[in-house]
């Protein structure tokens, strides 16, 4: 009776998502009472809205199926802080072109990273972490001799600071990408092409459906939103510093898996793996509160992911 | 006393019955041919011997005593060695390895004996050599052959088997002249041996030239046993189609002369590709042309082919005068083309996903759209759907929601939506009931007399003969003959699919 209430609640992973939040800020006020006050919750939001964007590039990825994965968006983020901290460096007239810049190679990793997965079919697994790798050397090369830049004022500002009713510019971004996300998956020919795939890809394939150039196009949207998610790094930490991305690549997978999309792809949503991004923050910041350090951090978030795909794994199943 | 006799053997599967009765006595030191059409019920008969399945009733009897075959284990140690004809070779592994591979010999309790293991190996490869061509040797890893000398790894695994019992299920389906004459040799060998043996193939002359007696098997009942010698192929033919034969029931004559004056829509010429070579025919406005002849002699490679989802090696396509070389099945969807699979799971089916989203994607492609409005494309939706009379709840449940007949009808509804010139049907039946078929079909001879070019590749005989105007029969990947008017009887189908290529 019990198993059958738990695989029914399982089925809702966004009310799971939901009421775990809700739980974890009950126990975290609990163990130090003003966690869950509105100035912690909306600091949390502003570092939930940072894994929020990573992890939608992510979703897109995982939700096209194939062992759809990108585990580059840590480098990619990592990079774009330090392209965008270079090109600002603290002028508000860099951030144009730090924009453009930092989405141009967000784009650019990205469509390397499709090009070896669908070309030269490379698994994304393997392709990503190649890629993770060079991104890594890179960081290493032009960290040598070249100052790292500072953040724009307004960039700060726009990240840091209320900007409309209280909430900081990020997370009314944050928001805006969650309906641009809805809409692009439910309400265009695109969107019901990764669903497609992902669930399918011969019959997508025979329906018609490039599926190669969806494909493609998924890595550089990944590379894209780890590229804007690095602009705003920097606006919140101010300036940049080597591997800020790298915190990013696990979290970010365990968020589209806690939102309820399968590592298989094909079902799920952004919605949920919005969610999934603010219970993992509230999680983080709980463990920080119980002083676990960063390396205890990471056994949980690992533990975490592993949990999740005994009851979400099972996807794949149906596939069969 | 026969060696092996199966009585009364009969096997469901749900609703579907494979075998009703199935009857086989084997003597030893015989060639037993079983011969039957598709889904005549023969497979299951050798699966049942080979333990695979479990009969629901019926008995099994070696050397007169009934045995319970519970599994593959318990026949080899029953004595009975079998050929599959789906390839069940280790891919990585060496010929000699995957010789021995059911009976591995071992020193020391755990350690493989090499030594052993090659001279046993090279016991069977000796009967195949200077026919297995080149690069086949004992010690070359299985993935590195070609599809026939695969078939002889499989063949000399049976053999290797060294048991009273063998059956072969299609071991020529793959091999050339030469190495079909050496397993002959070879059988006639084991034959003054005393060995029981079941051969299963589609060919006549094959059959004629090794069997010594025939069991026909059809619609899941033996339905007589005879001595090679005492009858001839077209007896046999006769015994597989059994009383229902006699005209297939006639459509209106007029089109004949319809499909001589009227527009020809599609026109291939010299098509070779894997698995077919030369493969030429036109199909009208209005016309079903079927393709007919046993599983898998080139039917659905053709068909892919044209839909841009198979390889073409030479030949044109002609799609209304102009030439269609679809690269992708893209291409060939944006020109007109629409191909439904009958492997739906595969091939059409989008899993998990709302019933609208798999009756869509075609209207979307063919209308460059890029904003989906679900609720705009509502009506179509709903219109192509009921031309099938598909049953659904919302065209928002998902498609898994539905049995098999309905999925098939909302994959073939994607194509309803803006109607297509030429369809083309690959077994488009395999597997939904019968209520879904005879939709299936007032559907397709609607859409033909619309205007449509349908193309009907169809296992199921009686499909063909009461659908298509026109009948080619495909045999070891050419046409071998056309059917027309009169002509499209049982008998002249099977004759032709089972005549020597």
């Amino acid at each position: 009776m019990s198993g059958n209430m738990l695989l029914e609640m399982v089925r809702k992973p966004l009310v799971v998502a939901i009421a775990l939040i809700v739980v974890l800020l009950f126990l975290g006020e609990a163990l130090s009472p003003g966690f869950a006050s509105v100035q912690q919750i909306l600091r949390l939001l502003i570092v939930a809205a940072l894994l929020g964007i990573v992890a939608a590039g992510q979703n897109l990825v995982i939700l096209g199926g194939r062992e759809g994965i990108d585990l580059s968006v840590g480098g990619v983020v990592s990079l774009s802080a330090i392209v965008a901290g270079n090109l600002m460096s603290g002028m508000d007239s860099g951030i144009p072109l730090a924009i453009l810049a930092c989405v141009a190679t967000g784009a650019f990793f990205g469509l390397l990273n499709g090009l070896g997965v669908t070309l030269l079919r490379i698994p994304p697994l393997v392709m990503t972490l190649g890629m993770l790798g060079v991104l890594q050397g890179l960081l290493v090369v032009i960290r040598q001799g070249i100052p790292s830049g500072r953040a724009a004022p307004a960039l700060s500002e726009f990240v840091t600071r209320p900007f409309l009713l209280g909430l900081p510019g990020i997370i009314w971004l944050w928001i805006a990408i969650g309906l641009v996300m809805a809409f692009i998956l439910h309400r265009t020919v695109f969107g019901h092409r990764i669903y497609a795939i992902g669930s399918n890809e011969q019959a997508a394939y025979m329906a018609g459906v490039p599926v190669k150039r969806v494909r493609i196009a998924l890595f550089m949207l990944s590379g894209i939103f780890a590229a804007i998610a690095g602009i705003c790094l920097l606006g919140y930490s101010g300036s940049s510093f080597a591997n800020v991305g790298e915190q990013y690549m696990l979290p970010s997978i365990i968020a589209v898996v806690f939102g309820g999309t399968p590592l298989a792809g094909g079902k799920g949503g952004y919605t949920g793996t919005m969610a999934g991004a603010v219970l993992l923050v509230i999680l983080q910041s709980i463990l920080t509160t119980v002083n676990i350090d960063e390396s205890g951090r990471q056994m949980v978030f690992g533990a975490t992911l592993l949990v999740l795909m005994l009851f979400y794994g099972r996807g794949r199943a149906m596939r069969a | 006393m026969p060696k092996l006799k199966l009585s009364g053997v009969s096997k469901a599967y749900g609703a579907t019955v494979a075998l009703r009765r199935g009857d086989l006595e084997i003597e030893s030191g015989e060639v037993h041919v079983l011969i039957g059409s598709n889904g005549s019920g023969k497979s299951t008969l050798c699966k049942i011997v080979a333990g695979s399945v479990r009969p629901d009733s019926g008995e099994v009897l070696l050397d007169g005593k009934p045995v319970a075959v519970s599994g593959p284990q318990a026949s080899r140690a029953l004595g009975i060695g079998i050929f599959y004809q789906e390839l069940s070779l280790a891919a990585h592994r060496t010929v000699a390895e995957n010789i021995c591979l059911p009976d591995m010999p071992v020193s020391a309790g755990v350690f493989v004996d090499k030594v052993t293991l090659e001279e046993r190996a090279a016991r069977y490869v000796r009967l195949f050599e200077d026919v297995a061509g080149e690069g086949f040797s004992a010690d070359a890893p299985v993935n590195s052959l070609r599809a026939d000398q695969r078939q002889l790894v499989e063949i000399m695994k049976a053999l290797a088997s060294e048991a009273p019992v063998l059956i072969f299920d299609e071991p020529t389906s793959a091999l050339d002249r030469a190495q079909v004459d050496r397993f002959f040799e070879i059988l006639r060998d084991l034959k003054k041996e005393a060995r029981a043996m079941v051969f299963i193939s589609h060919r006549m002359d094959e059959i004629f030239a090794i069997g010594d007696r025939v069991t026909v098997i059809r619609d899941g009942e033996t339905v007589g046993t005879s001595r090679i010698a005492e009858t001839d192929p077209a007896a046999v033919v006769r015994l597989m189609v059994g009383e229902q034969d006699e005209l297939a029931p006639q459509t209106p004559e007029p089109e004949q002369a319809r499909t001589t004056t009227r527009e020809v829509l599609l026109s291939v010429s010299g098509l070779s590709g894997p698995g077919f070579v030369n493969i030429g025919f036109e199909v009208a406005r209005g016309e079903i042309l079927g393709f007919g002849g046993l599983h898998g002699q080139g039917q659905s490679s053709v068909l892919r082919a044209i839909f841009g989802a198979g390889l073409v090696s030479a030949g044109e396509i002609m799609l209304k005068g102009e030439r269609l070389a679809a690269r992708t099945p893209r291409d060939a969807i944006r020109r007109g083309v629409a191909y439904v699979s009958g492997d739906r799971g595969r091939d059409g089916v989008i899993q998990g996903r709302p019933i609208i989203e798999n009756v869509t994607p075609i209207h979307y492609l063919r209308n460059r759209l890029t904003i989906a409005r679900p609720s705009a494309l509502r009506d179509k939706a709903l219109r192509a759907l009921e031309a099938l009379h598909t049953k659904f709840a919302t065209l928002s449940h998902p498609i898994n929601s539905l049995s098999g007949g309905n999925q098939q009808k909302v994959v073939i509804a994607r194509w309803l939506i803006d109607r297509p010139d030429i369809l083309l049907l690959d077994d488009p039946t395999k597997g939904i009931d019968l209520s879904a078929k005879a939709d299936l079909f007032a559907l397709i001879r609607k859409l033909a007399e619309e205007g449509m070019g349908i193309v009907l590749y169809s296992s199921e005989d009686a499909e063909l003969l009461n659908n298509a105007d026109r009948i080619l029969v495909f045999n070891g990947g050419s046409v071998t003959r056309e059917l027309t008017g009169a002509d499209r009887t049982r008998y002249n189908l099977y004759h032709a699919a089972y005549e020597a290529a």
